[in-house]
């Protein structure tokens, strides 16, 4: 048996990092959008960003590559313009990871933003406050918790991506295979110690991660109610 | 002086409303649903009229025909709204200055601190609203409002979310404060009638949507103008009658009774009159607006009855006091002609 190769582990952690901050980004002002608009736009919208989730993967990589690979116009401008390369590289992961996890997100956020009381912004705005620093001063405080819980949606959704990430971003030994590929990987070449290590390894990660994350929302609960009780 | 004429339609209900306040507490009265908290809201530029004119002073927050809305964050106007708003995330120091947000930071806590002490919340800066009683909070929400110095106060229902005792003592000690600390225009939405007249100076009735009636509030209660406007002010007994003017008086006739009201009551398009349920009395001797009656129903309250009561004619609701219902037999009703009412469609 070759010894562990913990690039995939790294490559994965990476990777689902840089698309959680991507997806929280561009998340967080879409579903604020999207709870308050009820025109047929924010219909549009919102089925558009629910279909990564009911969309096998391979639909998904397939439009990915169509969209952003070096014979599509958009494609050709990233490589000529930025000199990035989206499919297979670690980008194309990262790009991979970001279209997978966005609608869990969106859809968690959304339905948290919904429930707001729209007194509370109308308090807001008599007090002089303009509509994007009540998001900052308002809304965000308000829901932290629910974007905290979606975040770590998307974050495990990131991390475990498989059949995207292979499409987009193919598996290229220590360049592009995430863990998810490095298992299937050692699986196909008949190396079942390798795929047993790497799947406990995975199942530990993630369960660790879990927890951690648990643990900072009880925390900062408890923090909370900290400054509750000082006085 | 406040302003407003404006228009505004929605499937099942429109806003026609128009008015003008010179200065002092007035109050809108009407029932739930009828346009009061939307009047509010397109004067604080929370929701925006289809047309019309809405003018602070010599300021315009909105003028359709200009193109003129000011948003909301640019009106300066204080609203303390029906269930306080406060916000749940921030303390009683955080919401009260959360309005301040461009003032120097040493400003902001001298002024924030003394607002504090001012209503009587000292200690309680850094609690949090869920841990305040109904009436600090009441307090929080003026204190928030009041601090931005706002050039009209508009107050819906700032009442309705407390019980019935902790309300009796809040209304005196909110209103003694606001005279001491406010001296603008307060608008003050209400549906509650016993509160609209021990508060405020001027009312405004609306019925669906329409300005019926605004005067002092004496005037509107004891003489309303129009049958939607007596039943706003809980006037239980109306009915359609002729009008007969014989000079010195008018005689009304209702269903065949012949009623006296004083000359100077009369009013152009006289369909109906009315008299407050309160101002019924009881006499032993016959005289003019006095009937023979038998009593159908008497429902017991704290103080009084609420009787209903049959003569020949029509049908009354009178409110008798105890002693009064101890000698209720073999008296007649009597209507007082000075506070009969003549009332139009």
């Amino acid at each position: 048996m070759q010894a562990i190769n913990l690039f995939p582990l790294f490559l994965s952690l990476k990777v689902a990092t840089i698309a959680t901050i991507c997806a929280l980004v561009v998340g967080l002002p879409i579903s604020y959008y999207l709870s308050r608009s009820n025109n047929k736009i924010g219909d549009i919208l919102d089925s558009l960003f629910t279909l990564p989730i009911v969309l096998p993967p391979t639909v998904l990589g397939y439009y990915l590559l169509v969209l952003l690979g070096r014979s599509s116009p958009l494609g050709r401008f990233l490589e000529e313009t930025f000199g990035i390369f989206i499919v297979f590289t670690p980008t194309g992961a990262v790009v991979a990871a970001f279209v997978v996890a966005l609608p869990f997100f969106v859809k968690t956020a959304r339905a948290a933003f919904a429930s707001i009381d729209e007194q509370l912004l109308n308090a807001a705005r008599v007090l002089g406050r303009s509509e994007w620093d009540i998001f900052f001063a308002v809304v965000i405080p308000l829901f932290w918790r629910s974007i905290a819980s979606a975040t770590t949606l998307v974050f495990a959704r990131a991390l475990g991506d498989f059949g995207t990430t292979l499409m987009v971003a193919g598996s290229i030994p220590n360049e592009t295979m995430t863990m998810p590929i490095a298992i299937y990987d050692a699986l196909l070449a008949g190396d079942k110690k390798m795929a047993n290590i790497l799947v406990l390894i995975m199942t530990v990660v993630s369960i660790a991660l879990l927890y951690t994350m648990k643990r900072l929302e009880k925390r900062m609960i408890r923090g909370e109610n900290d400054a509750v009780r000082r006085h | 002086m406040l302003y407003v004429a404006i228009k505004k339609t929605f499937p099942h209900f429109q806003l026609d409303a128009h008015f003008t306040i010179q200065n002092g507490i007035v109050g809108i009265l009407g029932a739930s649903g009828c346009g009061k908290s939307l009047t509010l809201q397109s004067i604080a530029g929370l929701q925006q009229p289809d047309e019309g004119i809405i003018q602070l002073h010599d300021r315009l927050f909105f003028h359709s025909d200009k193109r003129i809305h000011v948003p909301a964050r640019h009106r300066n106007v204080g609203y303390m709204f029906q269930h306080y708003a406060l916000f749940p995330h921030l303390t009683v120091y955080e919401n009260i200055a959360f309005g301040l947000k461009k003032w120097p930071k040493k400003k902001v806590q001298h002024t924030v601190l003394n607002m504090i002490e001012n209503i009587g919340l000292k200690g309680y800066e850094h609690h949090y609203p869920h841990q305040l009683s109904g009436g600090q909070q009441q307090r929080v929400a003026l204190a928030r409002t009041l601090v931005t110095k706002p050039s009209i106060l508009l107050l819906d229902e700032p009442f309705s979310a407390l019980d019935h005792h902790t309300k009796q003592v809040m209304e005196q000690q909110f209103f003694s404060y606001l005279q001491q600390h406010f001296s603008g225009i307060v608008l003050f939405v209400t549906h509650h009638l016993e509160e609209a007249y021990r508060l405020c100076d001027e009312l405004i009735l609306y019925d669906r949507g329409r300005v019926i009636q605004q005067g002092k509030k004496e005037c509107v209660f004891h003489e309303p103008d129009n049958v939607q406007a007596a039943k706003i002010v809980g006037c239980k007994n109306i009915f359609p009658c002729t009008v007969d003017d014989r000079g010195k008086q008018l005689v009304c006739s209702v269903n065949g009774a012949s009623l006296i009201v004083p000359a100077h009551k009369k009013k152009n398009k006289a369909t109906h009159m009315g008299i407050h349920s309160h101002h019924i009395r009881f006499v032993d001797e016959a005289t003019c607006n006095a009937f023979s009656f038998q009593i159908i129903r008497a429902v017991p309250n704290v103080y009084t009855y609420d009787v209903t009561l049959q003569t020949d004619h029509f049908t009354l609701q009178a409110s008798v006091s105890e002693e009064q219902w101890k000698h209720i037999h073999n008296k007649k009703v009597y209507l007082p002609p000075e506070h009969l009412f003549l009332l139009f469609e």
